[in-house]
């Protein structure tokens, strides 16, 4: 396993917590687990980064948090999506593709 | 979504502890699972407990992370640095105090200064687009000129840049009874011509407006009251349209309502009640030798410019001068050349400016003392903060260690110069406010009442607001600034040892309150001269213990023959000279008919029968016998006038000697016959049977006494406007009050206009100095003590700073006294320099005033000495404690202390 640091670029975080709490209301722990495991541990949040940008996003009113109790009885901080957070997941994912699209064919071109 | 963003951040803001605490849990929560996966792994509890720890990195960076995506870590630090600095200022309360009181009077001093030169200045009349309203001033010889009833009316109705024209003819002393029944009372009131509201663009608030048609000889008279009047006397009732009054004594009706804000089209004289000009001015108006108006005033359209205008107008009025007949002009003298004569048209928003323009000049002075004032307050507390920072380094520099960052030390520093600022600029405005009347108190003119109108408007507001800003801004930013760039990593081994950058910035401050301290004070010194000077001048008369009534006579019972009036006037003039002088405490009792300072100046032409060509004019006024007893005028040669020269007796007359001089240079003038020729009333030829001594006639700084001759009111008669008594010394009030009802027995219609003395009116013509002077005293001795307080805490830091250094010295030998030196000699260069700067300054401010001053040179050295003089002095009261302070240091002490 490399240990090559994947650079996240800004933004890029937050998009990624807005899909992972698409399925499901999970905690800032379970949220950096499910990275961690979908991107086969490339993708490794430093709760640096990680707390902040939840922080953000409920600022921006895309997340909206409550405390409930976790799966090994403890109490813990849920996010989950809101409305305005489902519909910028939509926005943000076709824009990365295109992005992504984008920069793929000028990486492949001759 | 922004309501979401706000509710975050008001919870953040107002839940602190609670958000604090869920942020703790959430992250305590993370943790322990990490440690729970990492035990999973094999790991004993203290190794992942470990590798979990370093993994999160530093708890606190994370959490200050979070804060700042709430959006709460300006405010928060904010709130912080504010509830420091306040513990700061409380915790030294010497110095807290000094600070406020400088910046409070500083800022209240200004801002009181400032609202009265806006409300005397600057403050537009409340009418609309006031930009457009220009003065109409007549000119000869490029000298203000009057414009006479018939060649306005020419210039009115033939001109054509204007849109339209206005003449008004203030009245102060307006007698109007509200109620037909009721006694008259005195109003300040104005006639204006019918064009007057329309060029002005009022509306009324009830009613309407005077027009043309009033302004018609004839008409039924139509009054406007002021907004003020209708509420004090009407309760604003709707129905005071159409209330009968008798003003001027003639019966008119109310016909409208000034609106609320509208006082007047003078600066600071209030109108109570509009009346139309013509019909109150018959007589006058075809008369082109008196001219009756206050000023004249138009409304310049935007689209032409004032140049063209003021061509067009001056050609008109050139053109109308030349069709005027010869006996407009003076009699027997040539015709004036017609391009002699101009129009100029000044700028009109504030309307007629005769309050401005006596003024502005001392205003603008005033103004600058209390700048310079404010400006030596601001400095002086930018500065204590500066020396009071310097000696704070290693608590910055501990502060930097932790973590801050220099914009963060610079806003530390800063709030505390803000906190003191908006402190003492709250204290400012509370003294601003008691302050603005007393200043109000001084703005006097001798011929009305000013009233100004100091109600707070938005564009003086924010010069206000303005002032206080940049104040703060120095008193913040400045040494702050200046602090956060010291090097802070020395200072964290030990007391600076060094004169660091702030001292330097400290010591150029202190200079330059110093100068501008030798600025106030040599002002102040000169206009203390001057108001004594003022006050020694001998007059000529005596003016203490002298009561003096302004009379007018209202008189509506119709006239009889000439002579039978004359009678009547000969008796009342004798029936209240003899009532008034059994007044008890009255000394001699005088009657005349223009009096002493009040403000005329009405020339004769006096011939001499004996040789037709000479023919000056001389002032002239009418008085009873014992007048010149009154005033305590002197006689020089020859008799005064008695009870025998009435209108049976030979005609005589009294001369000053500059008439003496004038006409019989070398010549004795006694027993000379003159003739003083009044067109209205021939006179027969008088002898001169006195000569007094010359004297000031309206004015204490008259360099030159002009030719005056009296005439007895016996052998004269005509309606007298002065009584002067005067009075065994401490009597005035009570002579005052007794005479005035003994002039009410006597004729009812004798009404006191005003009753004051003699000494005051006198002062009334030096109250511009008296203003200047009390203001430059206060500002130059507050100054004094604020320069000694920022120069002992300067020398007091310094001593603090260099205890390690002076110990030092003292344990290598040096005695007490060299130690005290050291600290004098410091406090004197800064002195010396500061007073060396200060001198320029003093003799430019002295210059710039050279107008008020009287009887002293603006660059008169004995002031400057005695202002540098008392320099020094405080310099030297300054560093005593200092300087005790160093003598008293014990070397051992000193230098164990690091």
């Amino acid at each position: 396993m490399s240990e090559e640091k994947v650079e996240l670029p800004q933004g890029t975080l937050d998009l990624l917590i807005l899909r992972t709490l698409a399925l499901e209301p999970q905690h800032g722990w379970a949220i950096a687990e499910r990275l961690l495991q979908i991107s086969s541990d490339v993708l490794r949040v430093q709760q640096g980064s990680l707390y902040p940008a939840l922080h953000r996003l409920e600022r921006r009113g895309w997340i909206r948090a409550r405390w409930g109790t976790s799966d090994n009885n403890r109490r813990a901080k849920f996010y989950e999506l809101t409305a305005a957070g489902r519909k910028q997941l939509e926005v943000g994912t076709r824009s990365w593709r295109r992005l992504v699209g984008a920069v793929g064919q000028v990486l492949d071109a001759g | 979504m922004m309501f979401d963003d706000l509710r975050i951040r008001l919870r953040a803001l107002l839940k602190r502890d609670a958000v604090e605490h869920d942020l703790d849990d959430e992250l305590h929560f993370h943790l322990e699972r990490q440690v729970e996966k990492l035990k999973t792994t094999g790991l004993s509890d203290a190794e992942a407990r470990r590798r979990a720890q370093l993994m999160f990195g530093g708890t606190d960076s994370i959490k200050d992370a979070c804060r700042d995506a709430r959006g709460v870590t300006l405010l928060d630090h904010t709130i912080q640095d504010l509830r420091h600095a306040t513990r700061v200022l409380w915790a030294s309360p010497g110095f807290t105090i000094v600070a406020l009181l400088s910046l409070a009077l500083g800022i209240g001093a200004t801002t009181a200064v400032f609202t009265i030169l806006d409300a005397v200045m600057l403050r537009p009349l409340a009418v609309s687009r006031p930009d457009e309203l220009v003065v109409i001033r007549a000119l000869y010889r490029n000298e203000r000129f009057v414009l006479f009833n018939p060649v306005y009316e020419a210039l009115r109705d033939r001109q054509r840049p204007l849109t339209g024209m206005a003449a008004m003819s203030d009245a102060p002393f307006l007698p109007v009874s509200l109620r037909r029944s009721e006694a008259p009372i005195y109003v300040q009131g104005s006639f204006v011509s019918g064009g007057y509201f329309g060029v002005l663009g009022i509306r009324p608030a009830i009613g309407r407006a005077l027009s043309v048609t009033d302004d018609t000889p004839g008409a039924p008279c139509a009054a406007i009251i002021s907004h003020r009047l209708w509420t004090r006397e009407f309760n604003q009732s709707p129905s005071v349209a159409g209330q009968a009054i008798t003003a001027a004594g003639t019966p008119c009706a109310i016909v409208g309502v000034a609106p609320l804000r509208f006082r007047g089209h003078q600066g600071g004289y209030d109108v109570d009640v509009w009346l139309p000009l013509r019909p109150f001015h018959v007589d006058m108006l075809d008369n082109h030798q008196l001219a009756f108006f206050s000023g004249v005033i138009g409304r310049l359209p935007p689209r032409v410019s004032r140049a063209d205008a003021e061509s067009q107008l001056t050609a008109l009025y050139q053109s109308i001068v030349a069709a005027e007949p010869l006996s407009a002009f003076r009699e027997g003298g040539p015709r004036p050349a017609t391009a002699d004569f101009g129009i100029r048209l000044l700028p009109g928003a504030q309307g007629l400016g005769a309050l401005r323009e006596t003024f502005d000049q001392s205003m603008v002075i005033v103004f600058g003392v209390v700048v310079a004032f404010l400006l030596i307050a601001a400095v002086n507390v930018g500065n204590l903060l500066l020396a009071r920072g310097a000696a704070r380094t290693t608590e910055l520099a501990t502060r930097a260690a932790l973590g801050a960052g220099r914009g963060r030390l610079l806003r530390l520093l800063a709030t505390e110069g803000i906190v003191l600022g908006i402190a003492g600029a709250a204290l400012g405005a509370m003294l601003a406010w008691f302050l603005t009347p007393l200043l109000a108190r001084a703005v006097t003119m001798q011929w009305f009442t000013v009233t100004l109108d100091t109600s707070v408007r938005p564009a003086s507001l924010m010069v206000v607001a303005g002032i206080v800003f940049a104040v703060v801004a120095v008193i913040s930013i400045v040494p702050a600034w200046r602090l956060s760039r010291v090097e802070l990593h020395p200072s964290l081994t030990g007391a600076g040892r060094t004169v660091g950058g702030g001292q330097r910035l400290a010591r150029q401050l202190i200079v330059a309150q110093l100068a501008l301290s030798v600025l106030l004070v040599t002002v102040a010194g000169l206009f203390l001269r001057t108001v004594a000077s003022l006050n020694a001048v001998d007059p000529g008369f005596e003016p203490n213990h002298v009561v003096m009534f302004e009379v007018h006579r209202e008189t509506t019972a119709p006239a009889g023959t000439p002579s039978e009036d004359r009678q009547k006037l000969v008796a009342l003039y004798r029936a209240l000279t003899e009532r008034l002088a059994g007044v008890p405490g009255v000394r001699a009792v005088g009657l005349s008919w223009l009096g002493l300072f009040g403000g005329s100046d009405l020339w004769l032409p006096v011939l001499r029968p004996e040789r037709p060509e000479d023919k000056h004019d001389a002032r002239i006024d009418l008085v009873s016998a014992p007048y010149f007893r009154s005033v305590g005028m002197r006689l020089v040669r020859g008799r005064l006038f008695t009870d025998g020269d009435d209108d049976t007796a030979p005609r005589v007359a009294i001369v000053n000697e500059a008439f003496a001089r004038q006409r019989f240079a070398g010549d004795d003038a006694l027993g000379r016959v003159v003739r003083p020729d009044y067109a209205r009333d021939p006179q027969p030829p008088y002898t001169i049977v006195g000569i007094v001594r010359d004297s000031k006639y309206n004015d204490v700084r008259e360099t030159k006494t002009e030719p005056m001759i009296w005439v007895p009111l016996a052998q004269w008669p005509l309606e007298i406007r002065a009584i002067t008594l005067s009075t065994r010394p401490g009597a005035e009030a009570a002579v005052a009050r007794e005479a005035a009802a003994v002039v009410k027995s006597v004729d009812p219609t004798v009404m006191i206009r005003r009753s004051l003395t003699l000494r005051e009116q006198v002062d009334q013509t030096v109250s511009r100095e008296q203003l200047l002077l009390r203001l430059a005293a206060g500002a130059s001795l507050l100054a004094l003590f604020l320069a000694a307080v920022g120069l002992y805490g300067m020398l007091s830091y310094s001593v603090t700073r260099r205890t390690h250094e002076l110990g030092l010295r003292m344990a290598l030998g040096a005695s007490q006294r060299t130690v005290v030196r050291m600290v004098i000699r410091d406090a004197l260069l800064l002195v010396i320099v500061g007073t060396l700067l200060g001198v320029p300054l003093a003799l430019a401010g002295g210059y710039s005033a050279r107008a008020f001053l009287f009887g002293i040179a603006p660059n008169d050295s004995a002031t400057l000495i005695l202002a540098c003089t008392s320099l020094v002095l405080v310099g030297l009261a300054a560093a005593f404690v200092p300087a005790r302070r160093a003598s008293r240091i014990e070397p051992m002490i000193a230098l164990r202390y690091d």
